[in-house]
């Protein structure tokens, strides 16, 4: 490879990283303010606010020390996440596939799954005034089971994202095995040459079921309304997020919004065979998918109330076999 | 407070605090839910961390000050608290309320019921996590507060009552009359339209449909009060037997399952009975004067007065020395129903526990009404 060639790469890779960042921080505001505020008749927040102006607000507050047996370790965690997914990110560019199994599947839900694992270390982290360390007389005389062990609400997310890590993101990952079969390889390279020569998967009945369910696993790996247990108002507020404050926060929103940018990629990568390529007008439905689905995303979350795991297992399990019907529809048709 | 150990042979191993600041809760109060994987086996519900000593500040106040003063225990229901101070004043004093004083008071009141169960759906829905449904219930709502603000001059502590009859700003003209007539036409309408459209969405009935069910035995030993009592089964309101109430026909509403859905339900099906009741108000309002000004103040025992209100029964009492107020105790619905709350939370899930609570139509700010004192050395209380 000569070294404009390089260059050109390094460019593009830099340059679809910006796109990638410049489109991430509208998508909340997309989701909240055109989606769910039109939806609920209100006014909702200025486009710009929940993905763009509020970290830059976050990146100004004070940083407190947060109530956490590991602040430093806990203040790491979303700065960690939002590289991770920057790592997604790169690794399904056209560019980084002669990484080779970095740019397989294998790699990116490895990814995934160590970003899902982070909730799990920030709720065992967290531990917030509202529950525990709240100075409120609860053991004097007359309580109730003054011997019970004390768990602070944080623990309770732990405890749902190990369910999430261990059942929740199947969907997801079945999904992303559909194009897998097809192209009968696990690199990203191949299934994006597949596409090119054969048509986009999601053209194919495998390919149709599998988005939906890719769909679905796309709302429970973001934590969206209604499979948002992780961080319900009803019981653990923001749950592992509880105790972050100035540009530890901003961290949080921004990967968020990065996230919802990422998984958009990665499905028009393994369903339409277009990477994210600045140089590549496949970028414009990269960035078509990264608004729809948000959109549709607010969309359901509007009209849900949230899901407990008595809801939850079972839309799991149904999505998970439909994500197995789309898996034998692709051996099928190979 | 129950304080009995339901579970007195079972281990608890985990012990989950909340409050008093949570953002599920409207109002600061403790939760102490005892759970197993996830499932609440106990519960503890503490309240006192909102304690105004309204009573206290009410001992030696003029009646009529001190009538007013109850109307800041509560935003929601503050007009059956100045009603109901009103009636112990009335009926100690013997007082004759006009007829037209009388309807103008019930309409505020059904109208205040109104806004109540509104507000009580939309929290619902929020702790449900459906904010849209929540939103659209304020919308409602909103039509509901407008025309509170336009009889009392206020959205919230409108002042209508005084002793023998209403406020002269609370009378209602022909204009007003009008746009009360409006405003049931249009929040019927659109409360029907709610209801058909919450009890078809499969989703919310998953969430609400058989959880935290209280049967009639349990909100019978627990004192159940109001529409979480009618939620089980038990017909029972305290307005059939209400002077004031007879001129009007209304049914009252029951469910069988005592759960979230019977409770929210109730609370949609007494929406178009408080309406039909302010129809009747409207339609058979008497002329007349407002207010009786001739009579005596004089010393009293001390008078109780119960009343119905949105959320069960509401207990007023004091007695009047030289035209002042003396032992006042005023006893809000919700104190007898934390019993329930804790009760119905057992056997949840964690996030429907808050449900459980809600379902109850929790008002902890109204209930924190007095403080026991117990100084140790010499095991003498005192009551503030």
């Amino acid at each position: 490879m000569d070294t404009s060639m390089i260059i050109i790469s390094i460019i593009a890779v830099i340059g679809t990283l910006i796109v990638a960042f410049a489109v991430s921080v509208w998508l909340p505001g997309i989701e909240r303010k055109f989606v769910q505020a039109r939806i609920q008749q209100r006014v909702g927040p200025p486009i710009s606010s929940p993905g763009f102006m509020a970290p830059i607000k976050f990146f100004f507050k004070e940083a407190m020390t947060p109530n956490s047996p590991m602040p430093r370790l806990y203040n790491a965690l979303p700065l960690i996440s939002l590289i991770i997914v920057v790592f997604i990110l790169l690794f399904i560019m056209p560019q980084m596939y002669f990484l080779g199994a970095l740019a397989s599947i294998i790699a990116i839900v490895g990814l995934l799954k160590v970003e899902e694992i982070m909730y799990m270390f920030m709720g065992s982290l967290s531990k917030s005034v509202l529950s525990v360390n709240m100075p409120f007389p609860d053991l004097v005389k007359g309580a109730k089971h003054v011997d019970a062990t004390r768990s602070f609400i944080e623990e309770l997310s732990t405890l749902r994202a190990f369910r999430l890590i261990a059942f929740g993101s199947f969907p997801l990952y079945i999904a992303l095995f559909v194009p897998v079969v097809m192209a009968k390889s696990i690199y990203i390279g191949d299934i994006v040459a597949f596409q090119q020569l054969n048509g986009p998967v999601l053209f194919t009945v495998a390919g149709v079921i599998g988005a939906i369910v890719y769909f679905i696993g796309f709302m429970i790996l973001l934590n969206e309304y209604p499979f948002a247990i992780m961080k319900t108002k009803a019981d653990v507020i923001e749950g592992p997020l509880l105790e972050y404050m100035s540009k530890y926060r901003a961290y949080t929103y921004i990967t968020r919004g990065f996230l919802i940018f990422v998984l958009a990629s990665l499905f028009a990568t393994m369903f339409l065979g277009t990477p994210p390529n600045i140089f590549s007008p496949g970028i414009l439905i990269t960035i078509a998918v990264a608004i729809i689905f948000p959109i549709l995303m607010a969309v359901m979350s509007a009209f849900s109330p949230i899901f407990t795991f008595r809801q939850f297992y079972p839309v799991v399990a149904a999505t998970s076999i439909l994500g197995v019907l789309a898996l034998v529809a692709a051996f099928i048709t190979l | 407070m129950d304080n009995d150990n339901k579970v007195t042979t079972q281990v608890i191993e985990t012990e989950v605090p909340m409050g008093t600041i949570h953002s599920a809760a409207l109002e600061p109060y403790r939760l102490r839910l005892f759970v197993e994987d996830e499932i609440v086996r106990d519960a503890e519900l503490t309240v006192g961390v909102n304690h105004r000593g309204i009573e206290r500040i009410m001992e030696g106040l003029p009646v009529e000050k001190a009538n007013s003063l109850t109307e800041k225990i509560c935003g929601i229901c503050s007009n059956s608290h100045i009603w109901n101070s009103c009636l112990v004043a009335e009926k100690g004093l013997e007082i004759d309320v006009p007829p037209r004083a009388e309807y103008i008071r019930i309409i505020m009141e059904e109208l205040e019921r109104l806004h109540s169960h509104l507000l009580y759906l939309a929290h619902g829905s929020e702790v449900l996590g459906h904010e849209t449904f929540a939103m659209r219930l304020f919308y409602i709502r909103e039509t509901v507060m407008e025309l509170l603000r336009m009889i009392g001059g206020n959205r919230v502590q409108y002042g209508a009552s005084i002793i023998g009859g209403v406020r002269p700003r609370c009378d209602l003209d022909e204009m007003r009359i009008q746009k009360i007539i409006e405003g049931m036409d249009y929040v019927e309408e659109k409360v029907l339209d709610f209801a058909d459209r919450f009890i078809r969405d499969p989703m919310v009935m998953s969430r609400i449909s058989g959880i935290a069910a209280i049967t009639k035995e349990d909100a019978r030993r627990l004192a159940t009060t109001g529409p979480s009592l009618r939620a089980t089964g038990i017909g029972e309101d305290l307005r059939l037997d209400m002077k004031q109430y007879e001129p009007f026909e209304f049914d009252v509403i029951t469910q069988d399952t005592g759960d979230v859905k019977a409770n929210l339900l109730m609370r949609v099906l007494e929406i178009p009975e408080s309406i039909k009741i302010i129809r009747q108000a409207i339609k058979d309002l008497p002329d007349g004067k407002i207010t009786n000004r001739s009579w005596e103040m004089q010393d009293t025992d001390i008078i109780r007065s119960y009343i119905e209100v949105p959320r069960g029964k509401l207990y007023h009492s004091y007695k009047i020395e030289d035209g002042r107020v003396r032992n006042s105790i005023v006893r809000t619905p919700s104190i007898t129903n934390i019993n329930t709350m804790e009760f119905a939370c057992i056997g949840t899930h964690i996030t429907d526990a808050q449900l459980a609570i809600v379902q109850c139509d929790p008002c902890f700010t109204c209930t924190d009404r007095a403080v026991q004192i117990v100084d140790q050395p010499f095991r003498k209380n005192r009551i503030i």
